[in-house]
């Protein structure tokens, strides 16, 4: 355990190569052990055969769950988790950036129901918008042009 | 009335159980619908469960995933599921700007207002096709042929889709003889091979040096997790509270079209009607929380109406989610057949009255609004952490390998393992380089055991 990660990225997340063929082994192994023990002894307790074999299904798909509750412990995630703490200013700013970017544009505050005011204010995004829309009518007067034209699609990049 | 007591109560038990395990598997990231609705409602089927107790299990099962799945989508910027991912890009935006709760109570009070409107709907819509049923039972192999060209034309791939079809159907038809000679008649296997593909593929892809290159990261994922913020009392915040007045309209205008257009992928219709309401909304913040709430009511929709008008009106699987997900619903022998010579079905279709589809459909939502609703309400910050920080990929992973064996070595033995193999490679490559989707895909095994026999028939060049 004191080689270097190997990491790959596999249907969809990063996985370390040799953890992953170890749980690919254990997911295997158990899973069709259980299902196969439990399917040879069924034959002989349950009348039919279609649901000795179907008993057998539920107790290998329990296997499943064992395996991968024991590769659970065994492979720590190769995830970076962070907790964040409100959010940076850096990522709203982009975000806003690129809303107002996208077709549609950032809109008008003065055209929303009252209701979908009130609830921006409280979650404390309406200033937000407000500031964003003031610069972006200051940066069009300075432009030369209607402030109108922000709200039709840029191409963002 | 003994007999009735004794349905609803197993009814009930079993929409508790799907809802249940698919509340805890919308929060894990990669499982997708029809990898785990299929094995595990065929595995209800075959146990013997009572037919209404099939169906709250599943449509409990789906309607749960569906707002469960919301949890790593806003919380975490990881798609829940299959679904989940048209909505990754405006749940991101409002992360972003520091209000992911907003995303995600947007997101569960669309899908809990569209799964009540989806399931009357559903059976109405039902209710007004099955006169057609008959003639459509008759023509099946045709309407599954152009059910399978639309489908195939509005995935990814348009005119690719539409002529793979061709070499796919004709993989499946070749794997079918080599099966049947070893005496295999293969079902599940080929769903499941093809839902988890993209998995099949990426392992074969990782043992090999030209491609594992493309796959090699310097390090780990970096995800940041939102803060957790409450800000209503009680346990069961009102879902028509949490969402105004245009959200409540385009939530339901949004459910009611994509539970009449059942036909189409399901994936598609969430983008499509996301765009609809988007163009719409004026506004940039209401315009994403809209959004987020009429996409999210969209990917309950389409499952609800998928499994259920195809089921009502027909008892044959012409639906993305009919041919997919709800598949054992249809199909599960020896308890459920269709027979493709003479288009005799004997499933839930046969066994359950319109009124009893009305009824145990409602019931499966409320009681997977009863579990998954408070749960993501209350517990997400804290489930997001747990499965993100405990629950590696690479047990994920094992969990789904041991269900490949499992499944395809209980329906064919060696057989069942090799088409799984086939059949998930082929899919897994087809649809990341041609767009072929999984919808596709589906309909191409009905297009295999429907469409070519009748085909060979009616031409003479059998």
């Amino acid at each position: 355990m004191t080689k270097p990660l190997k990491l790959i990225e596999v249907w969809g997340d990063t996985v370390d190569s040799r953890h992953l063929l170890w749980a690919i082994v254990i997911g295997a192994v158990i899973s069709l052990t259980a299902f196969l023990v439990a399917h040879h002894f069924l034959l002989g307790v349950v009348a039919q055969p279609a649901m000795a074999g179907s008993y057998a299904m539920l107790i290998g798909l329990g296997g499943c769950l064992v395996a991968g509750g024991i590769c659970a412990k065994l492979f720590a995630p190769k995830r970076v988790v962070l907790e964040e703490h409100n959010s940076d200013p850096h990522w709203r700013d982009a975000a806003m950036a690129e809303l107002a970017g996208e077709a549609g544009g950032l809109g008008k505050l003065a055209d929303l129901p009252p209701e979908v005011a009130a609830e921006m204010r409280e979650v404390g995004l309406y200033d937000l918008f407000a500031d964003y829309e003031k610069k972006l009518e200051a940066e069009a007067r300075a432009a030369g042009t209607s402030p109108a034209a922000h709200a039709s699609p840029l191409p963002s990049k | 009335m003994e007999t009735l007591i004794t349905d609803i109560l197993v009814a009930i038990s079993m929409g508790l159980l799907g809802a249940v395990i698919f509340s805890a598997l919308g929060l894990v990231s990669g499982t997708d619908e029809t990898a785990t609705l299929a094995p595990l409602t065929l595995l209800v089927v075959l146990l013997g469960v009572p037919p209404a107790g099939v169906l709250t299990f599943f449509l409990a099962g789906a309607v749960a995933k569906h707002m469960t799945h919301a949890i790593p989508t806003t919380l975490l910027g990881i798609p829940g599921d299959t679904l989940a991912t048209p909505l990754l890009a405006h749940a991101t935006a409002l992360r972003n700007l520091g209000v992911p709760h907003i995303a995600l109570r947007k997101m569960i009070s669309g899908a809990f207002i569209a799964a009540f409107i989806a399931v009357p709907l559903a059976v109405l819509f039902a209710v007004l096709l099955a006169p057609f049923g008959p003639a459509i039972t008759k023509s099946a192999p045709w309407i599954f042929f152009a059910a399978a060209l639309m489908i195939a034309y509005f995935s990814p791939g348009r005119w690719a889709s539409v002529a793979l079809l061709v070499p796919f159907v004709t993989i499946i038809m070749a794997l079918q003889a080599v099966s049947l000679k070893y005496d295999a008649r293969l079902t599940i296997s080929y769903f499941l091979g093809i839902a988890i593909g993209p998995l099949i593929a990426d392992l074969f892809a990782s043992i090999s040096p030209v491609d594992n290159k493309r796959m090699q990261r310097d390090s780990p994922r970096k995800f940041s997790l939102s803060p957790d913020v409450r800000s209503w009392s009680g346990y069961f915040p009102n879902p028509l509270k949490v969402l105004d007045g245009t959200q409540r309209k385009w939530t339901a205008i949004t459910a009611t079209i994509s539970s009449a257009t059942f036909v189409f992928s399901p994936v598609a219709m969430t983008v499509l009607m996301g765009e609809v309401v988007g163009s719409r909304v004026k506004h940039a913040y209401h315009r994403m929380t809209t959004v987020l709430a009429a996409r999210n009511g969209v990917t309950e929709a389409t499952y609800i109406a998928e499994a259920l008008i195809p089921l009502i009106a027909f008892g044959l699987p012409l639906s993305p989610v009919a041919a997919g997900p709800a598949a054992p619903l249809f199909n599960a022998p020896p308890r459920f057949t269709i027979d493709a010579a003479t288009g005799q079905v004997n499933n839930l279709h046969t066994m359950l009255s319109h009124w009893e589809f009305l009824g145990y459909g409602l019931l499966a939502v409320l009681l997977a609004a009863l579990i998954a609703y408070p749960l993501t309400m209350n517990f997400a910050h804290r489930a997001a952490l747990f499965v993100s920080r405990k629950l590696s990929h690479e047990a994920i992973i094992a969990t789904f390998i041991g269900l490949i064996f499992v499944i395809s070595i209980w329906e064919g033995g060696i057989m069942g393992f090799l088409v799984i193999l086939t059949m998930g490679l082929m899919g897994g490559l087809l649809s990341r380089h041609f767009g072929f989707n999984t919808g596709v895909q589906f309909m191409g095994f009905y297009i295999a055991i429907l469409t070519v026999p009748a085909l060979l028939r009616v031409t003479g060049l059998a």
